[in-house]
């Protein structure tokens, strides 16, 4: 079961106040040119369902809390990719007043993807890597986590 | 309401922020009586970002790449609105070659907003397949946007006095070649939209909007043209649209079916309108450099994928503005949804919300956020 | 029914749609804005880039005389290389590759 992880990871997506930009590309990997479904890869929906989570946009502060709260609900091993700059810093919206400036101020952050907006071949990278930190990542022993 | 239904007992349930139909969070609460709507309530603010006043803390210069990322998908009409209500202000003449370049750059955004919404409303009405083709052919305008362009989705091409970048020779034949093989591939795609039945039982009256709500409502873009009102900011003729000439695609129906077609013809229209500017731009200057600072008050409008959109800016003589507004077609959209989603089943959902074409990161900027701190 | 099979045949013999993008690098587009490199024997460090660039994500110490720039807060608008007067910004066509840490790059003279 923890090799299947690997092999077939799903990914949760949530937009933490991006420009739509990065999210309408982490669409197009998942369409005929960029198709990631080659690698398993399945966009859900649940975040009890999910090992990877995909966070674009800068966290703001009415955000930052229904983000920890799908974080808390991933179940473990999990790994967050956060996509595009203003996810990793804040970028161009660094002095805006609502924003806290990146999604590692919020929760613990595993790969940076830089690019604005993040291009579906770094996205697809990104999760590479992101596979890769999840092997390395302990399987706890089941205690009825997320019932896997 | 009459006393017999005060004593029904309606479900409210909430819809979002997180779910998969929304690639966005926003969050709908709806009442329903088992499977029929009876009213419905909007909860947003969930990625407000504070652009306007970040856009009076920097440099005026600077507020293109921020204005520009109020929207990933329209975003080269946000930067040439902005740039527009700030050459206003200057009193700056813009060359006529960068307004052809301009009106290319925005079909081409026009074109890749409308097909990805085709695609996720084939997806919403469970339509696999036809979503698959509609996101291939997009990628067709991506490639262009970013050889013309420089980036796939957020262009950054569009400054005050013009642009930064020209399309030559050869990249204009690579616009005509591509927007040619596109059009081939829409009329393979015609039959399925016109005559599908499976289309037409999940749209077809569907959502209405009759005309009269969408006057009262203040509805814009594709949904008020959807129900009959002849409505588009590109027939006042703003950068080099009054040169090309333009009508407005309208539908009476009012339907989502009607919608559907608006955005269906709307992709033929900016075909033909990039290949028009192409044939028709020409040489000369494409940017002027502003010579002084900003001063006194100025408006501008352009036509967003999904609307009107409207900008208004106050400057001081300083290097600074003063004050920046901007109101984007989904908030004035919303009302009209509101409207259209009552005495439908909880099933429809998914299909009239799309409709509308929703861009939630458009909508939330600096209105609302007195009344998140109300809460 | 007949009229499918010309469809059907197209699609048997016609090229993927998909890049196989990890395996076989697609090669970028030259006009695409990419990688940010400075060339520090050419920087006369008159900090123009810095006080131009709209997320502020170069710092030029000219004390130092190095150049901090944050690739994670770079947006890759280009603006810097088209402002320099001495040449000493580059752009490569290819984009910044994921990192598991974030890291601010140090250029300095040789």
């Amino acid at each position: 079961m923890a090799k299947s992880r690997f092999k077939s990871p799903w990914i949760l997506h949530f937009n933490c106040g991006s420009c739509n930009g990065c999210d309408i590309e982490i669409l197009a990997c998942l369409t005929p040119r960029f198709d990631v479904e080659r690698f398993g890869m399945l966009h859900m929906g649940n975040p009890k369902h999910a090992d990877i989570l995909l966070v674009t946009g800068p966290a703001n502060r009415r955000n930052a809390r229904v983000l920890r709260n799908l974080y808390e609900q991933t179940p473990d091993p999990k790994v967050v990719v956060a996509v595009g700059t203003c996810a990793c810093t804040g970028g161009m919206f660094h002095n805006c007043p609502n924003v806290l400036g990146g999604v590692d101020k919020v929760i613990p952050v595993d790969v940076y993807v830089p690019g604005c907006a993040a291009r579906p071949e770094a996205i697809i990278d990104g999760v590479v890597l992101a596979l890769k930190k999840l092997a390395e990542k302990k399987v706890e022993p089941v205690k009825a986590v997320g019932g896997r | 309401m009459s006393k017999g239904q005060t004593k029904r007992k309606y479900t409210i349930f909430p819809f979002g922020p997180q779910h998969p139909v929304l690639p966005e969070p926003i969050q709908l609460r709806f009442t329903v009586d088992e499977e029929r709507i009876v009213d419905v309530g909007v909860n947003i603010g969930y990625v407000h970002r504070g652009i306007e006043r970040a856009c009076e803390l920097n440099d005026y210069r600077r507020n293109v790449y921020i204005c520009e990322r109020i929207c990933g998908i329209c975003n080269f009409i946000h930067a040439l609105c902005y740039c527009m209500v700030v050459e206003k202000l200057l009193g700056l003449e813009v060359p006529e070659r960068a307004n052809y370049l301009r009106v290319i750059w925005s079909e081409l955004n026009r074109l890749e907003s409308h097909l990805l919404w085709l695609g996720l409303f084939a997806d919403a009405m469970g339509f696999e397949s036809l979503f698959m083709q509609f996101w291939r052919d997009r990628e067709l305008v991506m490639d262009l946007q970013e050889r013309t362009g420089g980036n796939r989705v957020i262009i950054s091409t569009c400054v005050i006095g013009g642009v930064r970048r020209d399309i030559g020779r050869d990249l204009a034949n690579l616009v005509e070649q591509g927007m040619l093989k596109l059009k081939r591939h829409m009329d393979a795609l015609a039959p399925v939209i016109l005559k599908d039945p499976g289309i037409k039982k999940r749209t077809v009256g569907k959502g209405i909007l009759t005309y009269e709500d969408a006057v009262r409502l203040g509805a814009v873009g594709p949904t008020a043209r959807g129900s009959g009102v002849a409505k588009d900011i590109r027939s006042t003729g703003y950068a080099a649209y009054g040169a090309l000439g333009f009508e407005p695609v309208v539908e009476k129906d009012g339907d989502c079916y009607a919608r559907l077609l608006v955005r269906f013809y709307e992709v033929y229209q900016a075909i033909d309108l990039i290949l028009k500017a192409l044939k028709e731009m020409p040489e000369g200057k494409i940017r002027v450099k502003p010579d002084r600072w900003p001063e006194g008050e100025a408006t501008a409008r352009a036509e967003q994928p999904r609307g009107e959109l409207f900008y208004y800016a106050k400057a001081n003589g300083s290097n600074r503005l003063e004050r920046l507004k901007v109101r984007t077609p989904t908030l004035a959209n919303i009302p009209s949804l509101l409207a259209m989603l009552p005495g439908y089943e909880v099933a429809d959902i998914p299909v009239i919300v799309l409709s509308i074409d929703p861009c939630i990161a458009c909508t939330e900027r600096i209105t609302y956020l007195k009344k998140d701190g109300g809460k | 029914m007949v009229r499918m099979f010309p469809n059907i045949f197209r699609n048997l013999f016609s090229k993927p749609a998909t890049v196989k993008h990890p395996f076989v690098p697609r090669k970028p587009y030259p006009e695409h804005r990419g990688r940010i490199v400075f060339d520090m024997e050419r920087c006369d460090l008159c900090q123009d880039c810095e006080r131009l660039c709209p997320p502020a994500a170069i710092k030029v110490d000219p004390e130092k005389k190095t150049i901090a720039y944050d690739p994670f807060k770079c947006i890759y608008c280009h603006i810097c290389v088209e402002n320099c007067f001495q040449q000493a910004i580059k752009a490569e066509p290819d984009y910044t590759p994921p990192v598991y840490q974030k890291e601010i790059k140090y250029f300095k003279p040789d």
